[in-house]
């Protein structure tokens, strides 16, 4: 059983990635339920997803129970926090250093080097797959990548995701 | 929803669970107005009818009210069929939803209502549950997506065998989830034969409605009984006679995690209603009398506890034992139990939630259509309307919110007031989808009485708060067919509109003007209301228009902040400690509006 928040801005992809996980879980047939923020929340403002995977009925994680808390935004963190179990690993889109039970990569930066910032999303992930303990290895997140149908959308993903697996190198 | 694949397990949310559920069960027709939470069913169906190329019909209806009428006339010449809106919808829909209850259907006919405990995304957190109790429609509360599923199909057979409307009530928490779901073959298209005239029953007068009430309320009694889902099922097996909680849908989901994560609560036997209108109160009273306490945690009224005859020994929102108001969220539902045990509650840090507040996109055409309102009606009154416009409450410009279509009724009203009188103007805003769904009428209204006002209609060609559906003025309908678009200019027209002048809002000039006309025409002119379209599509909708120009802060800025304060631009902001302006290029859409009102005129375009 693992418990995953992801959070940040509206617009930053949070969707996209709880349903690349969901769907590979899903895939390995095993039970994963999830919940996201949709309306008017995500015109901007501060949005998150809960993922659960394991014999859970509810799609919403308590305070306190999270195995890994994925932050797209440094300012969001501290608003997702207190989901965090004690000893509970979070991984932040950041240019700062890391520090213990942080780890840390420039998402943003290095999806502004690839030419499209929104790629930030998937460079988090890539960078989330390496670490232990994480439910979806970088095999498996990257053959989901490649089912997409669409040319340049797939080869920018592998791209961001391959540079989000060297920083954590 | 994943591209095809072989296996018959997805990973869908709920919305698209349920929309799998209506192709499941052979539908055949189906009608919505997009809401949140429920505007992904109707999506979703758009993408099923792809990809199993299947012949389902789909609208997105004008307004709710139509929907479920378009999906009872369906209904009655044969067919399964189904409404889908949000619960602030069903208000809209109760007219029709109250009547047909009465008449009874002949193909399936299914309503499904998503509610919003919390409120997330609406006015209220009304339970429709309640609403089905009032109207004496049998309602199913699913748990969770897959569940969804099963009782969209479910729903359907229950509806052709009483011949009643059903209600299917998922609320946020099973909309917006995503869950593994497990896909059947769909059914062949269900058509229990053509229109049958008979108009006792389908045109009854109150005669013959006195008779259908009767039918009604015995229809309601027989499912009591014999439908499986009105009995209480035991979901988690406790001790046996301590501690019974009886719950329903989503939050019954919440409540199952808690209890089997707990070994204090393994005594507490949990009972699950899935369809908590009618139920067996017979079976209910008895798990009551059979335990020595019996909590009942269901969102957000109390429908079960107030089925439950002697109440003595029963905790529930009635005993104040669950919060009146807000979403039962798992932490809640927790504490909710905890105490009624007489444990230790559990130590919660309290969270630092500092939420970043909603604002329109960069490059929203509302932006800058609302800095002209503020800047050439500087003393009104903004009746204002629901849609991503809302947040012109964040520049100032949005004074009222009620319902969908309120702006211009109480512009009507605002309009015949002492303060009115007085020189106070009143400018209404509303976008085209809201202006569609319920504006014509109350424009109509205003224009027969002579109403002084202003009324700013904000085309941007989608539903863009819901996700972008088209709306009646686009020349295709929601599967990507072809329709009629609406002229707007000929409805207003039609209505009676002597002033209406259409500009596009990133034109400042034009802007004011129109707005300048507008004000002459009704406040010195003193004539009937005037009407101005802004119309420029939606930053996200498909055929937006989005400049490629950049711009800079250049060194006269000021630090006046017009730009962030009035204008209200997310993609400007101060930085710190350089005491300067920057604009982010990642967020900036090139509007180029704020090169317009600049006071100091220092931005400019880059690379010029």
């Amino acid at each position: 059983m693992v418990e995953i928040i992801l959070c940040g801005r509206g617009g930053q992809g949070i969707v996209f990635l709880t349903r690349q996980i969901g769907e590979i879980v899903a895939a390995k047939g095993l039970n994963v339920i999830s919940s996201e923020t949709h309306g008017m929340a995500v015109r901007g403002g501060s949005i998150n997803s809960h993922l659960r995977i394991g014999g859970f009925f509810s799609p919403l994680i308590r305070q306190g129970h999270a195995d890994f808390l994925l932050s797209l935004d440094p300012s969001e963190t501290s608003n997702n926090r207190h989901y965090l179990k004690p000893g509970g690993l979070i991984v932040e889109n950041s240019p700062e250093p890391p520090e213990p039970g942080i780890r840390r990569v420039n998402a943003t930066g290095l999806a502004r080097d690839i030419g499209r910032v929104q790629l930030e999303n998937v460079i988090l992930l890539g960078f989330a797959s390496t670490q232990d303990g994480f439910p979806v290895t970088p095999q498996e997140i990257r053959a989901q990548i490649e089912k997409d149908r669409r040319e340049q959308v797939r080869d920018m993903n592998l791209k961001a995701f391959q540079a989000g697996i060297v920083a954590a190198s | 929803m994943p591209s095809q694949n072989d296996s018959d397990v997805r990973f869908l949310m709920g919305n698209e669970a349920i929309g799998r559920g209506i192709i499941q069960a052979g539908c055949g027709v189906a009608a919505a107005y997009p809401g949140t939470p429920s505007s992904e069913v109707l999506q979703s169906l758009v993408r099923w009818k792809k990809e199993l190329d299947h012949s389902i019909y789909l609208e997105w209806s004008i307004n709710e009210k139509v929907a479920f009428e378009v999906a009872y006339g369906a209904s009655l010449a044969g067919m399964r069929s189904v409404a889908v809106m949000k619960m602030v919808g069903l208000n809209v829909a109760s007219d029709p939803f109250m009547s047909a209850a009465y008449l009874g259907v002949r193909g399936g006919l299914v309503v499904v209502v998503a509610d919003d405990p919390g409120p997330h995304s609406s006015q209220t957190e009304q339970d429709s549950r309640f609403f089905s109790w009032f109207a004496k429609v049998p309602v199913l509360d699913p748990g969770t997506p897959a569940e969804a599923l099963e009782m969209a199909v479910r729903a359907f057979e229950i509806s052709e065998k009483y011949q009643v409307p059903v209600l299917l009530r998922p609320c946020l928490r099973v909309c917006h989830a995503r869950q593994n779901v497990t896909l059947s073959k769909p059914a062949p298209i269900a058509n229990v034969g053509p229109f049958e005239k008979n108009w006792t029953r389908w045109a009854a007068i109150p005669r013959f409605r006195l008779v259908l009430h009767g039918e009604l309320n015995e229809k309601i009694e027989k499912m009591r009984l014999e439908e499986p889902e009105s009995k209480p099922v035991p979901i988690l097996n406790g001790s046996g006679n301590s501690i019974a909680l009886v719950t329903s849908g989503s939050v019954s989901s919440h409540v199952r995690d808690v209890v089997a994560s707990d070994d204090r609560l393994k005594d507490i036997d949990v009972f699950k209603v899935g369809m908590p209108f009618p139920s067996q109160a017979d079976a209910l009273q008895q798990i009551v009398d059979s335990h020595e306490k019996t909590l009942v945690i269901e969102e957000t009224y109390p429908v079960l506890e107030l089925q439950i005859m002697d109440r003595r020994k029963v905790e529930g929102r009635l005993s104040g034992a669950v919060p009146p108001q807000g979403e039962l969220v798992p932490e809640t539902v927790e504490d909710i139990i905890l105490k009624s045990l007489g444990e230790t509650p559990t130590e919660r840090e309290a969270p630092k939630i500092k939420s970043r507040r909603p604002s329109l996109c960069a490059g929203c055409p509302h932006r800058p259509a609302f800095y002209m309102i503020k800047s050439i009606f500087d003393e009104a009154v903004y009746s204002g309307d629901i849609g991503c416009y809302t947040l012109g409450i964040n520049m100032g410009a949005v004074d009222t919110c009620l319902c969908m279509g309120s702006s211009i009724g109480m512009a009507g009203g605002l309009a015949r007031t002492p303060t009115a009188s007085n020189g106070t103007q009143v400018v209404a805003t509303i976008g085209d989808s809201t202006f569609f769904h319920s504006g014509v009428a109350a424009l109509i209204n205003a224009v027969h009485t002579g109403a002084p006002f202003v009324l700013v209609i904000m085309d941007n060609s989608v539903t863009a708060m819901t996700g972008g559906q088209p709306t009646p003025g686009n020349p295709y309908l929601a599967d990507g067919s072809g329709g009629k678009p609406i002229d707007m200019e000929r409805l207003i027209q039609g209505c009676g509109v002597d002033f209406l002048e259409v500009v596009d809002p990133y034109d400042h000039d034009a802007m004011k003007d129109a707005l300048e006309h507008a004000k002459k025409h009704v406040f010195e002119d003193r004539n009937g209301v005037a009407v101005v379209i802004t119309r420029r599509a939606c930053i996200r909708a498909p055929n937006a228009e989005i400049p490629s120009q950049r711009f800079r802060i250049g060194d006269d800025c000021d630090l006046c902040m017009t730009c962030v304060k009035d204008l209200e631009c997310p993609a400007i902001h101060y930085v710190k400690g350089e005491r300067r302006m920057e604009i982010d290029e990642d967020l900036c859409a090139g509007c180029g509006f704020c090169v317009s009102i600049c006071p100091s005129r220092a931005i400019e375009l880059k690379g010029a």
